[in-house]
């Protein structure tokens, strides 16, 4: 074979796609939905993992996993929202989900899901609301009379009560959480024109990288609020989190390689195209930032911060920078998904090009304002939900 | 019109109530909207559809039949349907690819515009000898199991029971996941009504009598159009004779009643 | 033990309340928004099917211009092209007539697009295409061919409705063979 044969090859096979395919539907605001809502079952799991699975390292974040999850889980809907061409037609999808869709089971999973999160941090906060509710002045007291649904209880019985309800709430949280996302991963999944989305494996590699996402954030969120609130830092809680994200951060890789070397390795028809794809328009943002940059090296810093015995600080410098990264790797696995297996047309016999703009409906600049709405939402939460234990003497006292 | 009869005799008023309420199906054939135009000067291309009524037409099993051997890649066909849904620039309801493949076994496929300005020049940059080069329409497949009505998520997208698979406009979201499902690339936004929008085997031109407008200004007939229940049309004698009849993408499982006739294995 | 104004389960029972309440609002919020064709047929609006019925015809075939046009309807029905759209060339009939009345004339292709739009079809170059359908030529071998002048335009030999119609009449006049025999 000569080399102009190779190159008549490669252009016969990348340069025709279908004339509606040149514009890629799903952009940014489809990258962004599943990085939030994973963020979201992510931070709940570590929630449980304290709740349910009674890791006791986990007990200083645990309730502020929830109010964090809950942050994020505010905003799940707005990417979607502003992606829709009606979103003022939102509601049928409430109204007549189609049973055959995999996307019309996401406003019932999305809203009992949203419901059993909002339920667990009331019945958990409920002392420190009641309490806050005696202290409260003007428009707070409305605002703590409806977070303590009107109640002022807090004898043993009805915390007795409480805490059987927060147990039953975790536990359907964690199947409901694994759902949510899991579910997000099929409606790629389940798209069986597309061969790069097409894989049982997308709704496991969501799932852990929800994971991944949802610790990596608790843990760089943590570290930095209490840094710059000159707070203490529960070292051992930090510790606990990595080797969790070690854990998880291991699984999710190897499956996200797996689903690539199953391609390359069973080669059917699909994988000249989809070659073209990971070695062309993706090379740098797969292989140079999701693979190496953000995930070989995440993976060896995990290793030596889960293994190796080092000082607190550096701990705390590497450990926020190594969440730091993964959160970065996420975003750029949900974009290599989402945007790639858009690049590629179904004639496969090419790809097509795609470049966000800053000022655009589904902008840069959009999507930067929806990454910042949880933080901020995250803040006013803060001064409703004291997050720290060591904050908040009612629920030291309840818990001792 | 018979069952609109009796509708009339059994009680004035409760049928215009229906009427208004859109429950008599079809009763909206019976108001000519302004700017429609006059069929009585149009002779009936498909025999017996006017005066049809109800929401489905049972008795008649359509086929619409593309004929590589004969398309000459005109572009008239995409021309007429542009024309007749005002289809917005880069969008395309139908289109016509050209393969050429050469004696490397190498294949190039092109379509600029979506084949709406024809084809003036040849290809240039294939650096082997040809062997073979043809052209191929691409229009909805109308999938006995359409993967778009499947994942629509809110019933915009449907399958009526005479197996034509339509939009209703008015109640699309513009998810955009009907775009993703389609295994054929035929679906895409209108960027003017903000919902999904795709070919309908020109539905409304069927139910009044007429071949879609692709078919009608085909000047070769490589796009045929006709019921399957009558022995005596092209579609019938074409699937009963022994031609090379195939599908796009079989391994999918949407059962696509779209069929080519000459269909070559590079073709997907 | 300190007095409370609440019950233990009050909250529970109240939060019980809002969920039920907010269910039947939405059982009562869709009967209200549902379209009322919704589910007749399938899992979508009925009516729709009438909607798109009702879509405007705009291509009206050939038959819908040649009823007002005789002149040419008698060269275009007998010649070889009678299989050409009249709305391929001169756009949709609903961008001329409505409701029975003239509201604005087609366009007709002149000069170089007479060429553009014969080449659609008969470039020789372009080899996709099957030579039982349509007759083929090269441009400009056809012209040198013919001894004609190269920069003639198709129809200056061409009656583009008929387009042997001329050609035809000239041979019969001249009483010339037909010269590639």
């Amino acid at each position: 074979m000569n080399p102009e044969h190779g190159m008549a090859v490669a252009t016969a096979l990348t340069n025709y796609v279908f004339p509606n395919e040149l514009h890629v539907h799903w952009s940014l605001m489809i990258v962004l939905y599943p990085y939030i809502t994973g963020i979201v079952a992510g931070a709940f799991i570590v929630s449980s993992l304290y709740h349910v699975f009674h890791i006791e390292a986990l007990k200083p974040v645990s309730r502020y996993a929830l109010v964090f999850a809950l942050a994020f889980l505010a905003f799940a809907t707005a990417p979607l929202l502003i992606h829709l061409g009606h979103p003022e037609r939102a509601m049928s999808m409430m109204f007549t989900p189609s049973p055959t869709s995999a996307m019309a089971g996401f406003g019932y999973i999305y809203s009992a899901y949203a419901i059993v999160l909002i339920l667990e941090i009331l019945f958990i906060y409920r002392p420190t609301l009641v309490a806050l509710k005696q202290e409260a002045t003007g428009f707070q007291k409305p605002l703590y009379n409806i977070l303590t649904i009107g109640s002022d209880n807090v004898s043993e019985k009805s915390l007795a009560l409480d805490h059987k309800i927060i147990a039953f709430l975790a536990a359907i949280g964690i199947p409901m959480a694994c759902t949510l996302h899991g579910y997000v991963g099929f409606i790629f999944g389940g798209v069986k024109a597309n061969p790069m989305w097409a894989t049982p494996l997308m709704p496991v590699i969501f799932l852990l990288s929800a994971s991944v996402s949802g610790i990596a954030g608790i843990i760089l969120s943590y570290i930095l609020i209490k840094t710059f609130t000159r707070k203490f830092i529960d070292m051992d809680c930090i510790r606990t989190l990595i080797k969790f994200l070690w854990g998880c951060f291991i699984l999710d890789f190897v499956f996200e390689m797996l689903e690539l070397f199953s391609h390359a390795y069973m080669a059917t028809h699909h994988w000249e195209a989809l070659r073209d794809l990971y070695f062309g328009p993706l090379y740098n943002s797969f292989w140079v930032a999701q693979v190496f940059i953000f995930s070989v090296i995440p993976l060896v810093l995990l290793g030596i911060l889960s293994l190796v015995k080092l000082p607190d600080s550096w701990v705390k410098f590497w450990g926020s920078l190594v969440s730091f990264m993964i959160l970065i790797q996420v975003i750029l696995m949900r974009w290599n998904v989402v945007i790639g297996g858009q690049l590629m047309s179904k004639s496969e016999r090419g790809h097509t090009t795609f470049h966000p703009m800053w000022f655009e409906k589904e902008g840069i600049l959009v999507s930067i304002i929806i990454m910042l709405l949880p933080i901020v939402f995250l803040f006013i939460l803060s001064k409703v939900f004291p997050f720290w234990l060591d904050d908040d003497t009612v629920a030291e006292k309840q818990l001792t | 019109m018979d069952s609109i009869e009796k509708e009339i005799s059994r009680g004035r008023r409760t049928f215009i109530k229906k009427v208004l309420g859109g429950t008599v199906a079809g009763s909206l054939l019976l108001v000519i909207p302004a700017g429609a135009m006059d069929l009585a000067n149009i002779p009936e291309q498909i025999t017996g559809m006017r005066g049809k009524t109800g929401p489905f037409i049972t008795e008649k099993k359509f086929a619409f039949i593309v004929d590589i051997t004969r398309c000459i890649g005109c572009g008239s066909c995409c021309v007429a349907d542009k024309n007749e849904y005002q289809v917005p620039d880069g969008m395309y309801r139908t289109w016509v690819e050209r393969y050429v493949i050469d004696d490397e076994d190498n294949v190039y496929v092109d379509c600029p515009n979506g084949g709406l300005d024809g084809y003036q020049e040849p290809r240039q940059d294939i650096p082997h000898p040809i062997r073979d080069t043809f052209f191929v329409p691409k229009l909805c497949n109308m999938c006995e199991h359409p993967s778009c009505v499947q994942v629509c998520p809110v019933g915009a997208t449907y399958q009526t029971e005479d197996n034509f698979v339509l939009i209703d406009a008015k109640r699309c979201v513009a998810c955009g996941y009907c775009i993703q499902a389609c295994p054929y690339g035929i679906r895409y936004i209108n960027p003017e009504t903000r919902t999904a929008d795709k070919c309908s085997w020109c539905y409304h031109r069927v139910r009044k009598g007429l071949l879609p407008a692709c078919v009608d200004v085909c000047p070769v007939q490589a796009r045929k159009f006709g019921d399957l229940n009558d022995k005596d049309s092209e579609v019938y004698k074409i699937l009963h004779q022994p031609h090379v009849v195939s599908v796009l993408k079989p391994g999918m499982g949407n059962k696509p009643s779209l069929h080519y006739v000459g269909l070559r294995r590079e073709v997907v | 033990m300190p007095e409370y104004k609440s019950k233990a389960y009050s909250h529970i029972f109240r939060i019980a309340l809002v969920l039920i309440a907010a269910g039947l609002i939405g059982v009562a919020v869709r009967a209200m928004v549902l379209p009322e064709s919704f589910g007749d047929y399938g899992h979508y609006r009925g009516s729709a099917i009438e909607d798109e019925i009702n879509r405007p015809i705009r291509n009206g075939t050939n038959s819908s211009c040649l009823v007002c046009h005789p002149y040419i309807r008698e060269m275009h029905l007998q010649g070889v092209h009678n299989t050409v759209s009249c709305e391929f060339c001169h756009g949709p009939v609903a961008d001329h007539v409505q409701d029975g009345k003239v509201i604005a004339r087609l366009p007709k292709k002149e000069g170089n697009d007479i060429k553009t739009l014969c080449l659609r079809c008969h470039n020789q170059i372009i080899r996709a295409r099957p030579k039982e359908s349509i007759k083929m030529i090269s441009m400009p071998q056809h012209l040198e061919e013919k001894h004609v002048r190269i920069d003639h335009n198709c129809n200056q030999c061409h009656n583009v409705h008929a387009p042997l119609m001329w050609v035809k009449e000239a041979r019969a006049i001249v009483g010339a063979e037909e010269d590639n025999k």
